[in-house]
Order: C-alpha cells, then sequence, then structure tokens
C-alpha cells in the first residue's frame, strides 16, 4: 500500500508527537523508532504538523527533472492560485506559466469542476430522502477515513470521481495525448489519490509535487507579467474549491432545489461531523462537504503560503457563479458522457478483529479488559502507543508487554525493591548469634 | 461457550454533550471480535437512543452491553419517572421531552420505534414513580 507520508528514521528522536494526533492511531514508537500501519494511514499530513524534527516529511516527485523535460503539462490544484501575493489575478498567474512554457489544464479544469458540481447536485436531487446527505468525495483523507472509521458510512460518499482526475481524463480524450500530466497537490492526500487513485483502477496523472514546491521555484523564476488583459474570460468557480465552501457554492449554483449543506473543516470538525451523522443526527440536512484540513485546502500541508492570507486572496478573486446557457449545454453533453462516475466501488478498510473466531476474540477481548484496567488510563504516549486502550490490545494480539508501560514497570521496581529489603534482613542461621558480634 | 463479556456505563442525566461516548464504546468493542457492520450500525442505534432517552427523560441510569458468542443483550436501567403509557410512547412522533431537549433537536419521539425497528427482541418494564428497564437483543447472524 503506497502512502505519502515518510519517515526519516535518523531525525527521529522518538518524542511521541506524532502518535496522539493520528486519528487513525497509526503510528508507533517501537525501538526508540517511529513506524505507520500502513492499513490505517489516511495520508491526512496531521502528524506532519505535530513533528519538530522534520522527521516526517510527503514523498513526491522530483520537480527538478519533471520541469527540465521537452513539453510539461500541469494541473494545478485550486490551492495552487491562491500561494502568490503579486499575481493576484489567476489570469496574471496563468501568463506567468505559460510564459515558462508549461501546458496548463485550465480549460479541462473549469468544465471538470463544473461537471462534478452538476453531478452531484443532480445526484441529490434524486437520492431518497433516507439516504440524504451524501458526503463530499472530494477530500481523498476524509474518503478514507471514512472506509476506516466510520464503514457504515461508505455507501453515502457521492460516487462521482475528482474533478481533479475528470480534467485529466478530459484532456487525454480530447487530444489522445499521451504526454504525462503533473499535478500540484496541496497535500499529501492528494499525491495518495494519484499513486493509489479510490473509485477507478489507475489515475490518469503521471506525476505528482506539492503546491510549495512549484509556487516556490516559481517565485524564485521571477517572471514579469503583462496586464494580464486579453486573456480569456474565466470564470474562476473552481478556484473557489481551494477553501471550505467553496464546493457548496458551486453545487448550489447548479441545482434546480434548494439545498442544505453542511460546510466542515479540519481533523476535529471532520469526525465530529461523521460521528453526528453515523449516530442519525443530521436529518433534513442534504449534503456534507467535509475537508481534513482547517479552513479547507488551502490549509494543506504541502502549501508554500499561510492559509490565512490565501483564504483572504480568494476574496479578492473575481469569481462569477452565475452558469451561462453555454455552460449549462457544455455541462449537459459531458454529464451524458457517464465517464465521470466511480468504475470501481469505495471498500471498508475496517481494522482486523482480534481473531478471526468469536469466542476466541471474546477471550482477547476479556483479557484485554483486565490488562486495560491495570493500566493509569492517562494516555501519556511514553509506551509508544497512542492510548492505553491501543496498548491493552497490542499486547493481547501479541506485540508488546505490560512492562512497556512506564508506570507498570516502576510498580514492579517497587515490589522488587521491598522484596530485597525483606529478604536482607532474613540473615542465615550461622550468622545468627546473639549480640551480632563474630 | 466462553463467558460474556459485560461493558457498563452510568449516563448522567441532562448532559446532552456527552450522550453517544457509551454507544461509541459498545460499537468499537463489537467491532474488535469482528462483528459485521451492519449489525455494529444497529447496535449503535440502539444504544445510543437509549443514552439519550437516560439523558432526556429519567434523570441518568445505567446502560449495559451482556456480549456472548451469537448476540449483545443492552440493557438500560433507570430510577426515573416511568413511563405511563407505553403503547403510546411506542408510537411514533409521541414525545413528553421538555422545550430545552427539543430545542437541541432531541425529542421528536422518535427512540422507543426505533430501538423497537433495530432489536431482535425487544422488552419494555416501566412503574410509574419507580423506573424502567429496557432490554434489547441483537443477533450477530440471522435467525433461522
Amino acid at each position: 500500500m503506497f502512502h505519502s507520508v515518510k519517515i526519516s528514521k535518523e531525525a527521529c528522536q522518538g518524542c511521541v508527537n506524532c502518535i496522539r494526533v493520528c486519528p487513525t492511531e497509526a503510528i508507533r514508537v517501537v525501538d526508540g523508532e517511529i513506524s505507520i500501519i500502513g492499513e490505517l494511514c489516511i495520508d491526512c499530513g496531521e502528524c506532519l504538523r505535530s513533528c519538530h524534527r522534520q522527521a516526517l516529511g510527503i514523498e513526491e516527485d522530483d520537480w527538478n527533472r519533471i520541469k527540465e523535460s521537452s513539453r510539461v503539462t500541469l494541473i494545478p490544484d485550486p490551492v495552487f492560485f491562491t500561494q502568490f501575493s503579486h499575481y493576484m489575478n489567476p489570469a496574471l498567474l496563468e501568463e506567468v506559466l505559460t510564459s515558462l512554457d508549461f501546458n496548463v489544464l485550465i480549460d479541462e479544469l473549469e468544465e471538470a469542476f463544473d461537471l462534478s458540481a452538476a453531478a452531484t447536485a443532480q445526484l441529490l436531487a434524486r437520492t431518497a430522502p433516507q439516504s440524504l446527505p451524501m458526503i463530499s468525495s472530494y477530500c481523498p483523507s476524509v474518503l478514507r477515513l471514512i472506509q476506516s472509521r466510520f464503514p457504515e458510512l461508505i455507501s453515502r460518499v457521492t460516487p462521482i470521481l475528482s474533478p481533479i482526475s475528470l480534467a485529466a481524463d478530459l484532456w487525454h480524450m480530447r487530444t489522445n495525448s499521451s504526454a504525462p500530466i503533473t499535478l500540484l497537490a496541496p497535500c499529501s492526500s492528494k499525491i495518495t489519490m494519484v499513486r493509489e487513485p479510490q473509485g477507478r483502477e489507475r489515475s490518469p496523472i503521471d506525476s505528482v509535487v506539492t503546491v510549495r514546491r512549484v509556487a516556490r521555484s516559481i517565485m524564485a523564476s521571477n517572471v514579469s507579467t503583462g496586464s494580464g488583459e486579453g486573456r480569456k474570460e474565466r470564470n474562476n468557480r473552481w478556484i473557489e474549491w481551494a477553501r471550505r465552501g467553496g464546493e457548496t457554492k458551486h453545487i448550489k449554483a447548479f441545482s434546480e432545489k434548494k439545498l442544505t449543506i453542511l460546510s466542515v473543516s479540519g481533523m476535529r470538525n471532520t469526525i465530529d461531523v461523521l460521528q453526528e451523522l453515523e449516530l442519525g443526527r443530521l436529518r433534513s440536512v442534504d449534503f456534507i462537504e467535509c475537508r481534513t484540513c482547517d479552513t479547507g485546502c488551502v490549509g494543506g500541508i504541502g502549501t508554500a503560503d499561510s492559509r490565512f492570507l490565501a483564504s483572504l486572496r480568494l476574496n479578492n478573486i473575481k469569481t462569477d457563479w452565475e452558469i451561462k446557457p453555454k455552460d449549462l449545454r457544455r455541462v449537459e453533453e459531458l454529464y451524458a458522457m457517464d465517464f465521470w462516475s466511480i468504475s470501481k466501488e469505495y471498500m471498508p478498510r475496517p481494522r482486523l478483529p482480534l481473531s478471526d473466531n468469536v469466542a476466541e476474540a471474546m477471550v482477547k477481548l476479556q483479557q484485554m479488559k483486565e490488562i486495560y484496567s491495570g493500566l493509569p488510563h492517562i494516555d501519556c504516549g511514553s509506551c509508544g502507543r497512542p492510548s492505553c486502550q491501543a496498548m491493552a490490545e497490542e499486547i493481547v494480539r501479541g506485540h508488546g508487554s505490560v512492562t512497556d508501560c512506564i508506570f507498570k514497570l516502576r510498580e514492579g521496581i517497587a515490589s522488587l525493591a521491598n522484596k530485597i529489603v525483606v529478604l536482607s534482613e532474613s540473615q542465615p542461621q550461622t550468622l545468627k548469634r546473639k549480640g551480632g558480634a563474630n | 461457550m466462553s463467558a460474556p463479556v459485560c461493558l457498563e456505563y452510568r449516563i448522567e442525566g441532562n448532559d446532552f454533550m456527552v450522550a453517544g461516548a457509551a454507544s461509541n464504546n459498545i460499537k468499537n468493542t463489537l467491532k474488535m471480535i469482528g462483528i459485521s457492520s451492519e449489525v455494529c450500525r444497529r447496535v449503535a442505534i440502539i444504544t445510543y437512543e437509549a443514552e439519550i432517552n437516560l439523558v432526556i427523560h429519567a434523570g441518568g441510569g445505567v446502560l449495559k452491553a451482556e456480549i456472548s458468542e451469537d448476540s449483545v443483550l443492552l440493557i438500560a436501567q433507570d430510577e426515573g419517572p416511568g413511563i405511563a403509557d407505553i403503547e403510546k410512547a411506542m408510537t411514533e412522533g409521541y414525545t413528553t421531552a421538555t422545550d430545552q431537549a427539543r430545542e437541541m433537536g432531541f425529542g421528536a419521539g422518535m427512540g422507543l420505534p426505533n430501538i423497537k425497528r433495530n432489536s431482535d427482541l425487544f422488552e419494555i418494564e416501566s412503574t410509574v414513580g419507580k423506573g424502567t428497564t429496557l432490554k434489547c437483543t441483537v443477533f450477530f447472524h440471522k435467525q433461522q
């Protein structure tokens, strides 16, 4: 299983900051070194934020090599357009990229995001009320979180492919070109989306680098621009997806009925909203847009600039929310082609049970309860596990022992010390003489 | 047959914000012994609704889950006001919840019907002034 979060073992000091922020409890520190349980990791990048020693990083392709190739075809994530203070207008940045001889698929992106929003609006219109709300499939980490922690909610994730990969599909269809496409991704999550896509066999995108890497390289090249005038008029709707609420606005623009949509960002909020949905609390809601990063994709771990500034810049980008008849015709044509829906079902990624046999699993469960009741319940992380519960579970699964807990170890030493005192007071018979002198 | 594993939670009255914790815990425990996701979902709904009932109506109580190899028995017990007319309480939309509870989106009169719908065996006993005991069983595999 591919993961875009990579570990540098030399840099890791064995502190346990990361293991406690991981939303799927995927990280362990064993023998002084961090390790990630591949089946559990959702590539959200939360652990990278908590690491002070750069022991965690992002696995990306080599931008220096890519940019030297003859004709580079780029799909920039919406976030890319929010990263530059001196190219406030997306048209200016488009001009810069073109002048650097990059082929940027903006036309395709505009169409693909329109298509995705329209397809979602259609889906919501024909879904029975008891199957609502549906959940956005845009954030790959949300999807993976649902697969592992909320498998009961998988049927609620929209069966619509990411507009980012749809843009690549459109370009392939139209040009018949097999030239490689590079995605500029704002996060580890979208890198994994390319390497190990959900809902389809293969990604139409070939390589992927972070927004940070490319934005810095462009800033350094310091290209001067014209005024951006005379370029094609853009509606910029798709760029709004960089921030929480953008997708929502886009879907509403295509919906005939009035929709109730929740837009949620940040890991904690995402988990809360999914939990509430699972408990059946969110009646009368039609759709949930959730992103694991705070403020939305501009808060991604692979961005170059502050999410606050990026969000501010989005306010200044002129966006046209009115769907023109020609946009609508174009979207309807694409919708009819049906290449936008998933071709492979989303599958749950449940945790392995304690045993394949229920009776055996119950015995282990009882053992686990007993071990857990003896632990201090302060989830300190010193044992290298995210919680006392996780520690108890690992012990019954056969990885580790109770003395991995420093409090249990201390108790053990204290009782041993007591025994030593008791033993030292009992003297051999030969030395037991009155007065103690030999 | 291995001995049943018992989980027990004390639910405080009127504490809306923590309702759901016990239900979540029971669900995760079932997943750990390899129970199907559909059964876990039903158990989560029953326990959550029962928890909410304890919070809203009973001023708190105890929620128990007795897990055996083929089923789980869920018991919600309280010493609250009791239910005067059980038949009426089982009707969808009937509620005696306070305005405060309803303002928070609870007390729509769906709790008990929802619990019954998701249970394989359902039993409720109540005495006005003494309290209510709810017993639900969910089988892990379809019964013949």
